[in-house]
């Protein structure tokens, strides 16, 4: 029976996956904890296809990120976008118990490991986050000193995803730098960045060309393109900025 | 297959008037934009419309090609990637006016584009009032998102046989698979039989 | 509601699901050469267009058509025919 379940995800790549848990990351994000019967193990990076099946047999499909580590169970962190298709089915109609069809790892390219070295940028626009936060979690699991930042651009600070987490992994020794901006409202006080990233905010931010990092850059694909044209504008070899664009339909 | 997803639905399919909507499709009030690539922006000048069909191609520049014959006329579309938007207004020049300026005795036509993109469809979906050259849509010139200066426009097919940014038509004896004919998608597309892929 | 057409651009990493059964789970990593204009790098690297109605990979220096891929109810098309090469790395 084992066997058979193994190669029907070999041939079709889609399996059955069950909710396990639904966490809350902010009022539009959440995160869905799966578990997936002989799911092979997960690269920092890389994401996984949801395909949904209506009772009539309609059916739509999205790619999420995996925001767990390699060697956990993989999880998607999901932003419900207000018009989506699947975003608010799976952001807010999904349960623990519920079954869906996903089919991965996928993604060779856009991955991480802490023997890949470093310096680290890691830049994420929203739920672009969610990559990086999985290469963040594999840097702290493995207790890497790879020095790495973060570089993160949420509209509010209620929309940071991970926002407690990526605190405790900053407070850490040799603990992960991050660095916030917020675009659209900031809290009261607020000294920190308060604009979209530009070459500017990134001159400041990113890693100087000369320290040969490695740059990850997540998000909106407007997002991605100002971010990979800024740092290879400030010296980063094209090669070292690696990008993955998000849609805009959910 | 038999796997559903508890509560998922999809677009809601419940609010189509009767036989306006076929099957598998959702309304839509939107407009959405889907294109295989980047929007192509041939200035008015440089842009003409050519009929080919084995003897000397006929050909219009812009300005002759406004001077044709035009119409108004309110179509339901219906894409295959499941939207569907009824009642929607364009202005072009049908297709029949332009196959009268050319003796041809084919039976299939091959839309070309700006762009490299292809379809291909029998004669018969084409004339008698059934296709435009259309570069009005809701009353203004045709978008460049939305295939502008001109797009074929066949509502009777799934949507992709509309092909934006037609520059022209290619009169052929034989079917010649286009752009997504030729990988998976099928060959006519009638939305009313469900035919989206190969052997539909 | 019209979404920009920018939005809808996305790159290579795209493809790694609809491909998956052709490249295995590392297939964005696949270096591929662009048989118009020679130009080479890894398939994520390819400007993508999504639900077009299907899928396309162009090739990033000269916008030709490389990948097209569409997903059907019981079976995937793939149409390779703008990639003159595919070099598949070995661990």
């Amino acid at each position: 029976m084992a066997g058979t379940a193994v190669l029907g995800r070999l041939t079709t790549g889609w399996q059955v996956a069950e909710v396990v848990d639904v966490v809350k990351e902010t009022p539009r994000v959440c995160t869905l904890a799966l578990s997936a019967d002989g799911w092979p193990g997960h690269g920092a990076g890389q994401h996984l296809d949801v395909r949904l099946t209506a009772p009539d047999g309609y059916q739509a499909q999205r790619s999420y990120s995996i925001a767990s580590p390699p060697g956990e169970p993989p999880a998607i962190t999901v932003e419900r976008l207000e018009d989506g298709e699947v975003s608010p089915y799976l952001a807010g109609e999904l349960r623990a118990g519920d079954r869906i069809e996903i089919r991965g790892p996928i993604g060779g390219w856009f991955v991480w490991e802490p023997a890949l070295g470093g310096p680290l940028l890691l830049v994420g626009g929203g739920s672009g986050v969610v990559p990086l936060m999985a290469m963040a979690r594999l840097r702290a699991a493995e207790g890497s000193d790879v020095p790495a930042r973060l570089l993160l651009s949420s509209r509010s600070w209620e929309d940071v995803i991970y926002r407690d987490e990526l605190a405790a992994l900053a407070d850490a020794p040799a603990g992960l730098e991050v660095v916030h901006t917020l675009t659209r409202s900031q809290p009261e006080g607020w000294s920190g960045y308060a604009r979209r990233v530009d070459e500017s905010l990134l001159r400041e931010v990113a890693w100087p060309a000369e320290a040969g990092a490695q740059a990850f850059v997540c998000g909106p694909t407007a997002f991605v393109e100002t971010v990979a044209s800024g740092l290879v504008t400030l010296g980063y070899p094209p090669e070292r900025v690696k990008t993955e664009r998000f849609g805009a339909t959910g | 297959m038999s796997f559903f997803t508890r509560g998922f639905e999809g677009r809601r399919r419940d609010e189509a008037p009767e036989g306006r909507v076929p099957p598998g499709q959702y309304l839509t009030e939107g407009f959405p934009v889907l294109s295989a690539g980047p929007t192509p922006r041939t200035p008015l000048e440089q842009w003409t419309f050519t009929v080919e069909s084995g003897a000397e191609p006929v050909r219009w520049t812009w300005d002759e090609f406004q001077a044709l014959p035009r119409e108004s006329v309110t179509v339901d579309i219906h894409c295959v990637t499941r939207w569907s938007k009824l009642d929607t207004v364009w202005e072009g020049v049908s297709v029949d006016t332009l196959l009268e300026a050319v003796d041809h005795d084919a039976s299939y036509v091959l839309a070309f584009c700006d762009g490299g993109y292809t379809t291909n469809l029998p004669l018969e979906d084409v004339t008698d009032g059934k296709a435009w050259v259309a570069f009005g849509y809701d009353g203004e010139a045709l978008d460049p998102e939305h295939g502008g200066p001109a797009r074929l426009l066949v509502p009777h097919l799934y949507f992709w046989k509309s092909a934006k940014w037609v520059r022209g038509l290619r009169l052929l004896d034989d079917d010649e698979p286009g752009f997504w004919e030729s990988n998976g998608y099928h060959l006519r597309g009638d939305p009313w039989r469900e035919q989206r892929y190969w052997g539909d | 509601m019209t979404a920009r057409t920018e939005e809808l651009r996305l790159d290579g990493n795209a493809l790694g699901g609809a491909l998956l059964a052709l490249l295995g789970p590392e297939g964005t990593a696949t270096v591929g050469t662009c048989g118009s204009c020679g130009a080479r790098g890894e398939l994520a690297l390819l400007v993508v267009y999504v639900r077009c109605p299907g899928i396309v990979g162009r090739c990033p220096a000269c916008d030709e058509v490389l990948v097209r891929v569409v997903e059907g109810p019981d079976r995937t098309w793939v149409t390779l025919a703008g990639l003159r090469t595919l070099e598949l790395p070995r661990a």
